[in-house]
């Protein structure tokens, strides 16, 4: 390896001083489920509520860097993406932010709120046939979030309220892997995959399932309540790679 | 696939021949061509998918990891497009450059053999294998993907382009010696 790069064990150890005994630390909150299960209202609706208590906040959405987004969306428009293509541009949209919006801002003692996190990436890569460990091992170094909110609904509702006021989009609708020709249809057969694979990232990782059917003030009250209980949780030492490889690679000061 | 169709992928060749200099990469790669000889033998060069070319229209700086997932999307295009087909048709391509050189990139700034191998693992497994010097040029005028690791990320972190390129060619060589 370069010399110029530090000493990882030496990043490992300037990451857990930085982290140790923090009264105010910050917190990292994915809210994920599939489209049109309310989680960009409730977002919304909680970023409002935790800067009015005086939190500093940060927002990270999925697929929204300057250096990647570009390269996506103009796959996307040719639907020119293979599966494979697919899940390496989203992983590298997602490390470009991780890099640049959710790791400095941490460090920070910020709150960043993410607009779906890598289990959405998960969700919708094994939805499209790819493997679940290659996938989640692309993602690495992984931080976990201190909450996940998954906003559960049917794939019915997913579809009415998608389908509601406009036509799902090739990829949105999984048209590259459903061979089916009406969008909404397969839509429909797309979200269902992937409503699966969320349910089991639900399990596996012990997301706070909030139920997005109900009315959206009952959630947004749910969601005040479980922050206030999961605010006070220890900061997870699993984080640790992650940190010392982004200060190892960008020689923070 | 009939049996036919398996003696032909049995046929098709991919010589991978990589370094950290995409010129004198793209030279032995026109070399081998000629030298195989074979009827619609073809390159499959870097960035057949234009996605760097693409990243030059914007600003910012991008991780390791970043690159390598970018390096590997290509790659998986032209595994795709290129070098899929031309095995599938019993065809010998030449891919310049190809796995070897991403892998030696990652190591040289210390990311770990099992996640560089699980990124890249899709990429057909190549019939044989060459490294290319690097010459002076990339030294001090580098181009293709090292041009694009010391923008985006050498420079920005303060490291040394031309002892990054002195680390990549060095892992490079490391499995040629094997």
């Amino acid at each position: 390896m370069l010399d110029q790069i530090p000493d990882v064990a030496a990043c490992r150890a300037r990451v857990r001083r930085h982290f140790k005994g923090r009264t105010r630390r910050g917190l990292l909150i994915a809210f994920e489920g599939p489209d049109g299960s309310g989680k960009t209202t409730q977002r919304k609706l909680f970023k409002t509520w935790l800067v009015a208590e005086g939190y500093d906040v940060v927002t990270t959405k999925w697929n929204s860097s300057d250096l990647i987004k570009p390269i996506i969306k103009g796959r996307k428009a040719a639907r020119a993406l293979s599966p494979q293509e697919f899940s390496l541009l989203h992983v590298a949209d997602f490390r470009c932010r991780m890099d640049a919006e959710v790791l400095p801002a941490l460090w920070d003692d910020k709150i960043v709120i993410a607009d779906r996190f890598l289990f959405t990436g998960l969700a919708r890569d094994v939805a499209r046939g790819l493997d679940f460990d290659h996938v989640l091992k692309l993602y690495q170094p992984l931080v976990w979030p201190d909450m996940v909110f998954y906003f559960s609904v049917t794939p019915a509702t997913s579809r009415m309220r998608v389908a509601a006021d406009r036509v799902p989009n090739f990829y949105e609708a999984g048209q590259d892997v459903t061979d089916v020709e009406d969008a909404v249809e397969s839509y429909h057969r797309f979200i269902t995959r992937i409503i699966r694979e969320y349910d089991s990232l639900a399990d596996i990782f012990n997301f706070t399932t909030v139920n997005a059917e109900e009315g959206i003030a009952e959630q947004h009250r749910r969601i005040r309540d479980l922050f206030r209980e999961g605010a006070r949780r220890p900061w997870s030492p699993w984080n640790v790679e992650a940190f010392a490889e982004w200060i190892a690679l960008h020689k923070r000061g | 696939m009939d049996r036919a169709a398996q003696t032909r992928v049995k046929r098709g060749r991919l010589v991978a021949i990589d370094g950290v200099d995409l010129q004198a990469v793209r030279a032995a790669a026109r070399e081998a061509v000629r030298s195989i000889g074979a009827p619609h033998c073809g390159v499959s060069h870097w960035d057949a998918s234009g996605v760097f070319h693409e990243l030059d229209l914007v600003d910012g700086a991008a991780s390791p990891r970043t690159l390598l997932l970018l390096y590997a999307a290509d790659l998986a295009f032209r595994a795709r497009w290129e070098i899929a087909p031309a095995l599938a048709e019993g065809r010998t391509i030449v891919a310049a450059p190809y796995v070897a050189t991403a892998t030696a990139f990652g190591r040289a700034v210390g990311l770990d053999r099992s996640w560089l191998a699980n990124l890249l693992q899709f990429a057909p497994r190549q019939t044989e294998a060459h490294v290319v010097d690097a010459g002076r040029e990339a030294l001090t005028r580098p181009v293709g993907f090292l041009r694009v690791a010391s923008a985006r990320w050498a420079a920005p972190a303060g490291i040394d382009r031309a002892a990054l390129t002195q680390e990549m060619a060095r892992h490079l060589r490391r499995p040629a010696r094997r």
